[in-house]
């Protein structure tokens, strides 16, 4: 599914938060949105999700305008958007119920792609059960479940510590290159936008604007992002971030006096 | 587990403590008053197992049950409906809200002389009255935990396609069940209230309240301290094991 972004304008009150954004994001194509926080690209995923619209300027799905939500484009929240009276398989199962399908079809669909993303044997346990990373995974066959054309990721793996952020990551890439749905990535991970995307765009502050646009290609990659390293510095730069410090950046774009070193390449 | 057993043996010893001291109290008023005025203990349970051999008792009973659970079952379902539909319709809401809070400060018996004239001496007033004190409690909890369910819970059941009538069974109704349980457990102490005096006041049929009145009006005290123990007993079963045991089924979720 191709996605048309025209001259996207979205203000809230007086506050512009989006100023005149464009792109084409074609088929089967993993893009990957960074900026500070609070400049506005989770609004943007929100608008392809038909949560929210835009002020001005027009963002079409295979040239049909976006206007409400639809199982054919699937948003992963950040966290906690599993249902905590249900338990991961009826949560995941849900996804198809809601389409009105066969609920032992449902079932049996949700016990699949639970085994996919590595759940088998914690089916009939509930969220506040399972760690963080579990639920997040779980979060993924909730998505994955509906065959979705366009997959919007909104920070999935933010909450989540490095070294399971790391293992998710490839569960997630591993997954779209399977399934190869459209991607929008929402992240504040530099390095998670290398990995998975084939193009990056970098966003200013408040009202967001693209400062620049990589492309990386459809080429497989590993953890492993010496290769991009002239890449990262530069989408680090571009985000205020000092760099002279070669690799072992801990600074975070809104510094607070007791912030903590986050992982290398993280900005808050 | 083993936590909740613990307390759980924990409020049981609390309940029989409790239980020891008001019949103890009890006890020490009757050994200063004389007996036409307040009997011992041991009558009043004397006459209690004489009375649950009877079947006008349970004649009571029955009615008194049933009037409890024509009003509070109609006030639950009418109370769940009006506070899922109220809690998502931000332009009614805080109006809606206003009104029940005017409402709810009457206190329900204060309406049996109009419903009395409007309905006619029967079960119907009663039911009514028992009705109101259960509705708003229930709305009110309802519709305030409506309000505050998680945007995210939301924006997901969308994402994911769901209907409206979807979306208030599988994400609405779940997520505001606690809150649901504990304005039913306040409503059923309306209701209780409001079952008791009205049977009192309206005196249609056999019935708890209208034993207990009748007891008062040919000053046998035994009968009264009799009724008044039923009266307690069963409101503490209803519920401390009843409702307690649906909460548990409900929020088993809650309780791994």
């Amino acid at each position: 599914m191709e996605l048309r972004f025209d001259g996207i304008t979205k203000t809230f009150g007086e506050l512009e938060v989006i100023r005149q954004f464009e792109t084409t994001i074609r088929q089967g194509e993993i893009v990957a949105l960074v900026g500070p926080s609070g400049c506005g690209k989770s609004t943007l995923l929100h608008m392809v999700a038909g949560l929210q619209h835009p002020s001005s300027g027009s963002l079409t799905a295979d040239g049909k305008d976006v206007s409400r939500p639809s199982p054919e484009r699937t948003l992963v929240f950040q966290e906690h958007a599993l249902y905590p009276w249900m338990t991961l398989i009826e949560n995941v199962a849900l996804a198809l119920e809601f389409q009105n399908r066969d609920k032992t079809y449902a079932r049996e669909q949700a016990r699949k792609w639970l085994g996919r993303v590595k759940l088998a044997g914690f089916e009939d346990y509930y969220p506040h059960q399972v760690s963080g990373g579990m639920r997040q995974r779980c979060a993924l066959a909730r998505a994955f479940i509906a065959r979705p054309e366009v997959l919007l990721l909104d920070e999935p793996f933010g909450a989540l510590d490095a070294l399971t952020r790391m293992t998710l990551q490839s569960v997630l890439k591993d997954l779209i290159e399977e399934e190869r749905p459209t991607v929008v990535l929402v992240t504040h991970d530099v390095d998670e936008a290398l990995y998975l995307a084939d193009r990056v765009l970098v966003f200013s502050n408040r009202p967001a604007t693209v400062l620049q646009e990589i492309e990386l290609g459809h080429i497989p990659k590993t953890h492993d992002l010496s290769a991009f390293a002239h890449i990262r510095r530069d989408v680090l730069q571009l985000l205020g971030i000092d760099t002279d410090s070669e690799e072992t950046i801990t600074e975070t774009l809104q510094a607070t006096p007791q912030a903590t070193p986050s992982r290398q390449g993280e900005i808050a | 587990m083993a936590d909740s057993n613990a307390s759980g043996v924990a409020s049981k010893r609390a309940y029989v403590v409790a239980i020891a001291v008001i019949l103890l109290m009890w006890q020490v008023a009757a050994w200063f008053l004389p007996d036409f005025l307040m009997p011992d203990v041991p009558v009043a349970l004397q006459r209690l197992w004489q009375e649950l051999q009877s079947p006008a008792f349970y004649e009571g009973l029955g009615n008194s049950m049933s009037r409890l659970g024509a009003g509070y079952g109609a006030a639950l379902v009418s109370g769940i409906i009006l506070g899922l539909v109220g809690g998502t319709l931000n332009a009614v809401r805080s109006t809606l809200k206003a009104g029940i809070i005017i409402l709810q400060s009457i206190p329900s018996i204060a309406w049996v002389p109009l419903f009395l004239i409007l309905m006619g001496f029967g079960n119907l007033p009663i039911i009514v009255v028992v009705a109101i004190g259960a509705f708003f409690p229930t709305a009110l909890s309802v519709m305030n935990a409506t309000e505050s369910v998680e945007k995210v819970h939301i924006s997901a059941a969308r994402v994911m396609g769901a209907s409206k009538l979807q979306m208030l069974r599988r994400v609405y109704f779940p997520a505001v069940t606690p809150e649901l349980i504990t304005g039913a457990q306040l409503a059923f102490g309306n209701a209780w209230r409001a079952l008791i005096s009205a049977e009192m006041i309206v005196g249609f049929s056999a019935g708890l309240g209208k034993s207990l009145a009748y007891s008062g009006e040919i000053a046998d005290m035994t009968g009264v301290m009799t009724n008044i123990l039923v009266i307690a007993v069963l409101a503490a079963v209803i519920d401390q094991v009843i409702l307690e045991r649906i909460k548990h089924r409900l929020l088993r979720y809650q309780y791994l």
